[in-house]
């Protein structure tokens, strides 16, 4: 991807660089570098990386996002406005130009129609689309419809100029909880309907806002897209399990484990591996950013992780047990039960065969007449060739 | 006491060396490696509450066990490599070629044995010296499980581990929809091992019981006795005719004369 | 002079609805409510756990988050009989108040205020003038000329910029807006405030639920344990984190919503004759003060107004199968049969008979939302803030009653101008300085059980699924930021037999029911001047005030 920034800047010369906006704003160089290291360690790049930043915020131009809302219940854009730093929720507001979200825009209708087609055919191959909700393929798109036209029909066209493409949320990623079985509508993840374009999907439900933050934040400062890994989410996010960076951790080698919401090992914050903790099979930030500035996590407030942040985690259910229902054998049925009734089944045949053995083999078993060793007849003399292994 | 003056034998067997060394101590590596795998396997699933040490500092059982999981997933992963180098250096009942079904003779056989040993409506003769075609199949079945179980084990193991080995494997997570539901079928094949060993442990001895070949003990020492009245029946009959025919064993005399 | 006026996309809500008016003479004579956009939740939930529901109901609505989620836990404890713990209902409490508090502030000030504030306008503002005003409605400290001053040079560049972002193509100069400029100006402050403030009240549910949007809730009570002698707990710091950012919440309610609101309103005192709606109020109460079976004790009241009329309350039972049915006469969905369904007996099956897309109009007469229609004995109900003063004032709590005259008597103005557009948009702020009281005293509630040594936040006596009966079901009920909301579940064999979500934008926003009777959008448009047609200021200002969310009302 080449620079974004740069493009947008020739777009709209006067625009002021992120860094003259915060002066504007009051904020001093020192909070303003704090900012920067804040941001630079978040994406882990250490002391080079935030002269990176800095030097990215104070000579860019603000990025035109286009920000869609499909099939979701709106908790990514919700997630989004709680990014926690103090100043970031501004800057974020003041370094990209948000030219369209039905969540913010002043204007509706046709005016708001009007500011998306505004920003697609006068920026066009220049701004950052992002997606917030799954699109359903059913019923020729009527099961999501704006101004009167499909989700699909809008995403296609608006990805058509798109310089790159941010998926936000399970939703946009996979489908979410409308995609859960039986997807009644056909929701489908975005990566599925754009071609030739990258799409970073920013995994969660909803991400944590930090995480949303600081992909927004490196693809304006680097001009290029974040490394992802093979489900094209960023590596800087989502390349640890939640059980990796989580403190109960020393429980769950130690085999202290939570036995009942509520009990006493719960109350010493055992782990919450045996209430179905997803944290094994989860890749996310939550125990390292953790949520709403750093507050908490659901972990440790007593909850296991669920997987928000994975492909299907609403049909890996039941949440609250370790073994979840197995596929293709009807909700609740796990991998435990058909083995059971299998391996039940097995030693009822076994047994079953030992007794029609000694019914049925009853003449080859017993010795038969003439045949024991007392009566045998002296052995036929082994020829050589007869030693060791011969091939019939 | 034994004496060159053992009373004679029913009727005469023949001593064949079939199971070479290094599958002997595949089998027995292998079933210890299995039953170590099924039984971590199944803590690591759903753990016993022993909550004995009140710190997290003072114990470490859990982790022991997920390690002796993976040691033991090592083990046996290399164990079966072994194994199939040795199906194309062993003997012809070690060989590779008898594990797939591909000659029509093999399909007879497998008919055969459903039914004269699983249904038990025949009592034809069937004389295998390595297994029979039956039993060939479902240790066929029994490999391809095992590689799915390494290859589901190892992408599981990935995050754990810096090794490129396991990395190797990481396809498998997207492939079954990520990690959750791939550990999901990965306790699941454990079921197959279960009711695998639960079957082949019976037959083993059923085998032992009805024909008296010592199938048993051929794991231990390799040896079966075929009796010498049935060498009329496995001669030019049997499927059994790849690989390459093992030497008379060199070190080892036959049954005293 | 006659149009049909489209407003698709409506903005500044949650989800997808589309309005359509017809304007005859400059007033709208008829009006059509249609959500867009469906997901099938309630097709989804089938088979599964019931202990799971709440994550999945939750996942509704990530604006309203937590309130689904309390309304399904609710349901499945009534569904298998049993009763939270004392600290688990005060946690739930202390959330809830937490969830309105931020779900008000963010829709006054981010959803509603840019129908009232005019942001050009701000730019005229005298700061100092503004200074004056500010600091004779309020303490708050931000709010010297210097900090308004600040504030519209920034203002001032960001317009320049010629990058317009969310505030391009706004009706800005629309004569509809009548603020004097130092009062817009305040306004934009405060939308940015505002932004900065939400995200710190959210933190109590990151408290006790680990995250939001989308908390941890609990099938028998509220998933963290609290343990003030452990680190891993909730303990004297995470309660005192709880009880600094619910007082600074009550300070911002006080200090800037009401005090703004307020300031607001008498230039918009037409508006107080405009968008009453239907005349019927709906609520189921919530706010259980003595246990959840204990209504009668709920900080917000249960029942029902017809016709406006105050001095009765009737009474409302959701499990009465004559009481809550919904209709799909204009929805696309089909019944096997006629008539409406009570929600234990509710079916969803799609039926999708519009018009393919792309279209221009909708057919109106026959099915033309993904809404259905759901009818209290029959009546359009509104449910919401202003049902919510309304049932709590008719059944006389002293609180709602003191709140409720003490904001009348501020803009000098008789009971009845609530039944308005400008009356539902008070009824929000009045409600919500309510709420931020009661946050605090559930707070200290908590605070003296857990002193009294109580500190049990679970039940676990039913929640292996093999205690439960065979087949049970439930209502759970709840009063969300929107209005009332209720979950019903049918539970046969320890899996989702049924289940039946009836929310209130479902109640609001729905099309009419076969008997033609509007529900509360359409009826509220009715009789509604429009200065441009193409420009639907006037509309976007009356559906703003029900502060709409489709994702919660089709599900
Ligand atoms: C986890 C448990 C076990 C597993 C997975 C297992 C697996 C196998 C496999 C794969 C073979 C084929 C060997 C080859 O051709 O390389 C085999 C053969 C054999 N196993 Fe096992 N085994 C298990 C336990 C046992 C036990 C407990 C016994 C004895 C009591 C036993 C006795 C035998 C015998 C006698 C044969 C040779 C059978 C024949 O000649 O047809 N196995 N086993
Ligand atoms: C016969 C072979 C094996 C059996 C029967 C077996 C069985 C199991 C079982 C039952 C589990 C628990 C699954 C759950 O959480 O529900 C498990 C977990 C696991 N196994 Fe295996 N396994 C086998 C081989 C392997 C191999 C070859 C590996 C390779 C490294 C492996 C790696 C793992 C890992 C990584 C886990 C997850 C443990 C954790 O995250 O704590 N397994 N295995
Ligand atoms: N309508 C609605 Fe909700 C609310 N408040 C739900 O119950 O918004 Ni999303
Ligand atoms: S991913 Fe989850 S949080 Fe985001 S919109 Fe979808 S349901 Fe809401
Ligand atoms: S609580 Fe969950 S994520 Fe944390 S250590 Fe236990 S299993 Fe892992
Ligand atoms: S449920 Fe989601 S928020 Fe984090 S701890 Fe698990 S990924
Ligand atoms: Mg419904």
């Amino acid at each position: 991807m080449e620079t974004i920034a740069k493009t947008a800047a020739v777009a709209a010369p006067d625009q002021q660089t992120v860094y003259e906006q915060m002066v504007s704003r009051g904020v001093s160089r020192r909070e303003f570098l704090k900012f920067c290291g804040w941001i630079s360690a978040c994406m882990g790049l250490g002391t080079e990386g935030m002269a990176q930043v800095a030097n990215a915020l104070e000579n860019k131009r603000r990025i035109p996002v286009v920000w869609m809302h499909f099939q979701e219940c709106t908790c990514c854009s919700e997630s989004f406005l709680r990014s926690s730093h103090p100043i970031v929720a501004d800057i974020l507001l003041d370094k990209i130009s948000l030219d369209y979200t039905e969540t913010l825009l002043a204007a509706s209708g046709h005016q708001a129609e009007a500011c998306l087609q505004d920003t697609i055919t006068k920026y066009k191959g220049e701004y950052l689309l992002c997606v917030e909700g799954s699109v359903p393929t059913g019923a020729d798109g009527a099961y999501c419809c704006i101004g009167g036209r499909s989700a699909e029909a809008i995403l296609t066209e608006v990805a058509e100029g798109a310089k790159a493409v941010i998926a936000w949320g399970n939703c946009a990623c996979s489908g979410c909880v409308q995609a859960a079985k039986p997807n009644p509508t056909g929701a489908t993840p975005i990566h599925r309907l754009i071609a030739g374009k990258p799409v970073v999907n920013v995994q969660g439900c909803p991400p944590i806002a930090e995480v949303m933050a600081g992909v927004l934040v490196h693809l304006l400062t680097f001009d290029r897209i974040p490394q992802l890994d093979a489900l094209g989410r960023p590596k800087a996010f989502y390349s640890r399990r939640v059980h990796d960076t989580c403190y109960r951790r020393p429980n769950y080698d130690a085999g202290l484990f939570v036995e009942s919401f509520d009990d006493d090992n719960a109350r010493k914050g055992f782990c919450l591996y045996k209430m179905g903790c997803r944290g094994p099979t989860t890749y996310n930030s939550c125990g390292t950013i953790r949520w709403n500035g750093g507050v908490s996590f659901p972990i440790q407030s007593g909850h296991g992780c669920i997987g928000c942040s994975e492909s299907n985690f609403w049909d890996n259910g039941p949440f609250y047990t370790r073994l979840t229902s197995f596929p293709g054998f009807g909700i609740e049925t796990t991998a435990d039960r058909i083995g059971m009734v299998a391996g039940v089944a097995t030693v009822a045949g076994v047994a079953a065969h030992a007794v029609l053995t000694n019914i049925r083999k009853h003449d080859e078993i017993g010795e038969q007449p003439g045949e024991s060793a007392a009566a045998a007849p002296p052995p036929p003399a082994v020829k050589p060739e007869d030693k060791g292994g011969t091939q019939p | 006491m034994r004496t060159n003056t053992l009373p004679a034998p029913p009727h005469a067997f023949q001593r064949i060396y079939v199971w070479e060394l290094p599958i002997r101590f595949y089998h027995w590596l292998n079933a210890l490696c299995i039953l170590t795998l099924i039984v971590t396997g199944f803590i690591i699933a759903n753990p016993p509450a022993i909550n004995n040490g009140s710190e997290a500092a003072f114990s470490y059982w859990f982790g022991t066990t997920r390690f002796i999981h993976f040691a033991a997933a090592y083990i046996f992963v290399f164990n079966l490599l072994v194994r199939i180098y040795w199906g194309f250096v062993g003997n012809q009942y070690a060989n590779w070629k008898n594990f797939l079904p591909l000659r029509r003779a093999q399909y007879r056989e497998i008919f055969t044995v459903l039914r004269v040993d699983i249904l038990e409506t025949s009592n034809k003769v069937i004389v295998a010296i390595g297994h029979n075609a039956l039993a060939y199949l479902t240790y066929t079945v029994l490999f391809l499980v095992s590689l799915f179980q390494v290859a589901s084990g190892f992408a599981l193991y990935a995050k754990m581990s810096h090794w490129w080995l396991p990395q190797l494997f990481t396809w498998m997570l997207p492939l079954f929809g990520g990690d959750a539901s791939l550990r999901n079928w990965h306790h699941f094949a454990t079921w197959f091992f279960i009711v695998f060993t639960i079957i082949h442990v019976y037959l083993v001895f059923y085998h032992d019981y009805v024909e008296g070949h010592g199938v048993i003990s051929s794991m231990a020492g390799g040896w079966k006795f075929l009796p010498t009245r049935h060498r009329e029946a496995v001669q030019g009959k049997s499927w059994f005719t790849v690989g390459k025919a093992s030497p008379p064993h060199p070190g080892r005399p036959g049954p005293p004369p | 002079m006659s149009a049909r006026i489209v407003v698709d996309p409506v903005t500044r809500i949650e989800g997808h609805l589309r309005i359509e008016a017809q304007v005859e003479n400059g007033v709208i004579t008829d009006a059509w409510s249609a959500g867009t956009m469906v997901r099938g939740l309630e097709i989804i939930l089938r088979g599964r756990d019931p202990r799971d529901a709440w994550a999945f109901c939750e996942r509704v609505c990530g604006v309203c988050t937590t309130v689904h989620a309390l309304a399904s836990v609710r349901s499945v404890e009534d569904a298998i009989g049993v009763a939270v713990p004392p600290n688990a209902e005060l946690i739930r409490n202390i959330m809830f108040c937490t969830q309105y508090m931020q779900d008000h502030v963010v829709h006054f000030y981010h959803l509603h205020a840019l129908d009232w504030v005019d942001v050009v306008s701000a730019l005229k503002a005298d700061p100092a003038e503004a200074s004056r005003i500010a600091q004779s409605i309020s303490h708050w400290p931000k709010s010297s000329p210097g900090y308004f001053s600040d504030l519209q040079k920034r203002l001032v560049r960001f317009v320049e910029s010629g990058q317009l972002g969310i505030f391009a193509n706004g009706y800005w100069g629309h004569p509809a807006y009548k603020l004097p400029p130092a009062i817009n100006l305040i306004g934009v402050a405060h939308y940015l405030e505002a932004l900065e403030w939400q995200k710190e009240i959210v933190k109590v549910h990151t408290i006790f639920g680990g995250k939001n949007p989308h908390p941890n809730y609990l099938v028998g009570g509220v998933p963290c344990a609290i343990n003030i002698d452990e680190a891993n707990a909730l303990n004297a710091e995470r309660l005192a984190m709880v009880g600094a950012l619910l007082a600074q919440a009550k300070t911002f309610v006080e200090q800037v919503y009401l005090p703004d609101l307020m300031a607001v309103a008498p230039y918009y005192l037409d508006w107080t004759k405009i968008g009453g709606g239907v005349s019927n109020y709906l609520c189921y109460g919530d706010l259980p003060t003595n246990g959840f079976a204990d209504i009668a004790r709920f900080k917000f009241h249960r029942g029902a107004i017809l016709d406006r009329d105050l001095s009765h309350v009737h009474e409302v039972d959701p499990r009465d199968p004559e009481g809550i049915k919904e209709f799909v006469d204009h929805s696309w969905y089909s019944y096997q049969g006629e008539g409406g369904r009570h929600p234990w007996d509710g079916e969803t099956t799609f039926n999708f008979t519009g018009p393919q897309p792309p279209y221009e109009h909708l057919n109106v007469d026959g099915k033309y939302s993904w809404l259905k229609t759901p009818r209290w004995k029959g009546h359009a109900m509104e449910v919401g803030p202003l049902a919510r003063m309304l049932v709590g004032y008719a059944s006389g709590s002293a609180e709602i009653k003191d709140a409720v005259t003490e904001a009348l008597a501020g803009l000098n103005a008789p009971a009845s101008v609530l039944f308005s557009t400008l009356g539902r948009t008070a009824a929000r702020g009045i409600e919500t300085r309510l709420v931020a009281r009661w946050g605090l005293e559930f707070y200290d509630q908590l605070l003296a059980n857990i002193k009294n040594g109580d500190s049990r936040t679970f039940t676990k006596e039913k929640w292996d699924p093999s205690t439960w009966p065979t087949t049970c079901r439930g209502v759970g009920a709840s009063e969300a930021p929107r209005g009332a909301l209720a979950h019903w579940i049918v539970i046969n064999e320890q899996k989702i037999a049924n289940y039946q979500l009836v929310v209130p934008t479902t109640w609001n926003g729905s099309p009419r029911d076969a008997k033609g009777e509007r529900s509360p959008y359409e009826a509220s448009l009715i009789g509604t001047p429009v200065h441009d047609p193409k420009l639907p200021l006037e509309i976007i200002r009356t559906i703003h005030s029900f502060d709409p969310c489709l994702a919660c009302a089709v599900h």
